[in-house]
């Protein structure tokens, strides 16, 4: 049987007549063709999957970017936003106390703002450009790109998590979709040790206990900036050449000497 | 004269176990083939081609047969422990990495990628049940009583105890990030987990289905694997990966008592009968370490094939 096959089995057998212990509410707020929208789906069964064995069930409700001010008054306990980043510190501001996910920006200058409840999921620019630097040292020449994820990621659990993902949603993980699949994982994971999704403590413990396998091997956790800190990808033309933080120039298990992990001073924002 | 007649009977009827080999078999991942080590020796008797991509391997309860999970055929090779022979190979379903022999005989294997425990049958090559379980499934124990089996389920982060012979998941007990493998002790009541990413082991109350307690291990490099529990029930012995130790603890409190280094990215770990020898797969080497266990020092590192993954004795254990 297919994974999905025996998830909407138990879907219909248990969803029809148990009551769930605890239902959860996520909210999407973005363009359903973005490729976010494709890993927030994955992780959407995924964590129904978990969540059947626990007596939790995950419902996603989507917004449009021009519906994102409906966001806030649902019932979601967190709030996973693939939106420009003026609309996101709207969104951010609209629902204090709740997670809001950050999947689609970069921005160095956004994450120094160190919002209370915006929790970056992709690497910024700086984190890139500090990959690289550390690439660089060891091969001068070299005009490589650097990715959160990539679809030929075999180490770790990353071939597992390409392979069913490739299978259930027709196309290969990019980025995006592997950020949208990472911020619904962290999520269930919290949920399920926590047993409860009430919004301000499911936000704590995400800021500050969760030790997060997003299947690319080293443990994930966020820095006091909201970022999320995670090994990167070294990738030149299709192939991946290598793995930062880089082993030779820095401690391989040293995250944090991938950008800036500190808050902006009030001197310093802009 | 009655005496003599049943000594007879008994000596025609044959014997019930097979006569133990004392032989140490070790699956060689990259190598496709077993190596057979005499254990009173330490000498490399053998090395047999067995099929693509072997790892988990088991002994039948009755000592007749080894099974082997070949990953690239989808099948459980059987062999026979004195002949080295390849008797058969039985159809398992994808990827086939990790498994555990029921006292019944019945092999429980992980489909990783399938989200589900299989119940085989190696006599009659038959998929007896499969049960549902969390993404990522790999490691599986029995209790001795065979009542009870633990599958890990590495992306859920879950210990799933299935209740044997019903086949149903009565209990799912939150661990740490990817649970590897488990281990129970010996009247079944505990039961210890290795998580890979939280570093950690978990001792479980295993009539009541909840964790008592938990240690990290404490290096960034250790990513624990398989565990074991000492003859006497009071130490415990990981298997560290890359820390390329095995770390020994005190079963209750956890602690750690002492680390033995051994070769590179040791994963796999077998017990001799009487307990005095522990036999380590250091992938990375290419060798199986031999643990003095009154000393916890190695006593010879045997070279064998290439990437070795997992170890079993044919000793009575």
């Amino acid at each position: 049987m297919t994974l999905r096959a025996i998830f909407l089995f138990f879907w219909l057998v248990l969803g029809a007549n148990a009551a769930f212990a605890l239902d959860v509410e996520l909210a999407y707020i973005g363009d359903p063709a973005d490729a976010v929208y494709s890993g927030v789906s994955q992780g959407l069964e995924e964590a129904n999957l978990q969540g059947q064995f626990l007596g939790q069930r995950y419902r996603l409700t989507s917004f449009a970017p021009g519906e994102r001010n409906r966001a806030p008054s649902s019932q979601a306990a967190v709030l996973l936003a693939a939106l420009g980043d003026r609309e996101l510190v709207e969104l951010g501001e609209r629902a204090p106390g709740r997670a809001v996910f950050d999947l689609g920006s970069e921005s160095d200058a956004l994450r120094a703002r160190c919002l209370p409840n915006l929790l970056h999921i992709l690497p910024s620019t700086r984190m890139k450009a500090d990959a690289l630097a550390q690439w660089q040292r060891l091969h001068p020449e070299s005009r490589a790109q650097v990715q959160a994820w990539h679809p030929d990621f075999t180490k770790y659990a990353a071939e597992q998590l390409n392979r069913r993902y490739r299978k259930a949603q027709g196309r290969d993980m990019d980025d995006r979709a592997w950020a949208g699949w990472a911020a619904v994982k962290m999520v269930a994971d919290s949920v399920a040790r926590l047993g409860t999704a009430a919004a301000t403590p499911l936000l704590d413990y995400l800021k500050t206990d969760l030790a997060f396998d997003g299947q690319k091997g080293v443990t994930m956790s966020f820095r006091k900036n909201g970022q999320l800190r995670q090994m990167l990808l070294i990738v030149e033309g299709p192939r991946i050449v290598g793995e930062a933080p880089v082993k030779g120039v820095v401690d391989p298990t040293d995250l944090d000497s991938l950008g800036p992990v500190d808050c902006a001073t009030s001197s310093d924002s802009s | 004269m009655r005496n003599e007649f049943l000594l007879i009977l008994a000596l025609a009827a044959g014997p019930a176990w097979a006569e133990p080999t004392h032989r140490v078999f070790v699956t060689n991942e990259r190598g496709d083939s077993i190596t057979v080590i005499d254990s009173r020796t330490l000498a490399v008797e053998a090395t047999v081609p067995v099929g693509k991509h072997p790892r988990g391997i088991g002994l039948a309860p009755d000592g007749t047969e080894v099974y082997v999970a070949l990953g690239k055929e989808n099948a459980i090779a059987v062999l026979d422990p004195k002949t080295l022979k390849v008797l058969r190979k039985i159809p398992s379903g994808d990827d086939p990495e990790a498994f555990a022999v029921h006292p019944n005989g019945h092999i429980y294997l992980s489909n990783e990628d399938a989200a589900k425990a299989s119940v085989l049958d190696p006599k009659s090559g038959k998929v007896i049940a499969e049960i549902p379980v969390g993404l990522e499934p790999e490691g599986v124990a029995i209790s001795p009583d065979g009542k009870q089996v633990i599958v890990t389920s590495e992306s859920t982060n879950m210990l799933h105890v299935i209740a044997v012979p019903e086949h149903r998941v009565v209990a799912n007990i939150l661990v740490g990030a990817r649970p590897r493998a488990a281990v129970f002790n010996h009247d079944g009541t505990i039961a210890y987990a290795t998580s890979e990413i939280s570093g950690e082991v978990k001792r479980v109350d295993m009539v009541k289905h909840r964790v008592l307690n938990k240690v990290p291990l404490g290096d960034d490099n250790i990513k624990p694997k398989d565990i074991l529990v000492s003859r006497d029930g009071t130490t415990l012995y990981v298997a560290g990966g890359r820390a390329n130790q095995v770390i020994v603890l005190d079963e209750k409190t956890l602690g750690t008592k002492t680390r033995i280094p051994v070769g590179q990215r040791v994963w796999g770990l077998a017990m001799s009968d009487d307990g005095s020898r522990i036999y380590t797969t250091d992938g990375a080497s290419n060798t199986v370490s031999v643990i003095d266990t009154a000393k916890n020092q190695v006593l010879a590192t045997i070279k064998v094939g290439e990437a070795p993954w997992g170890v079993v004795i044919d000793d009575g254990s």
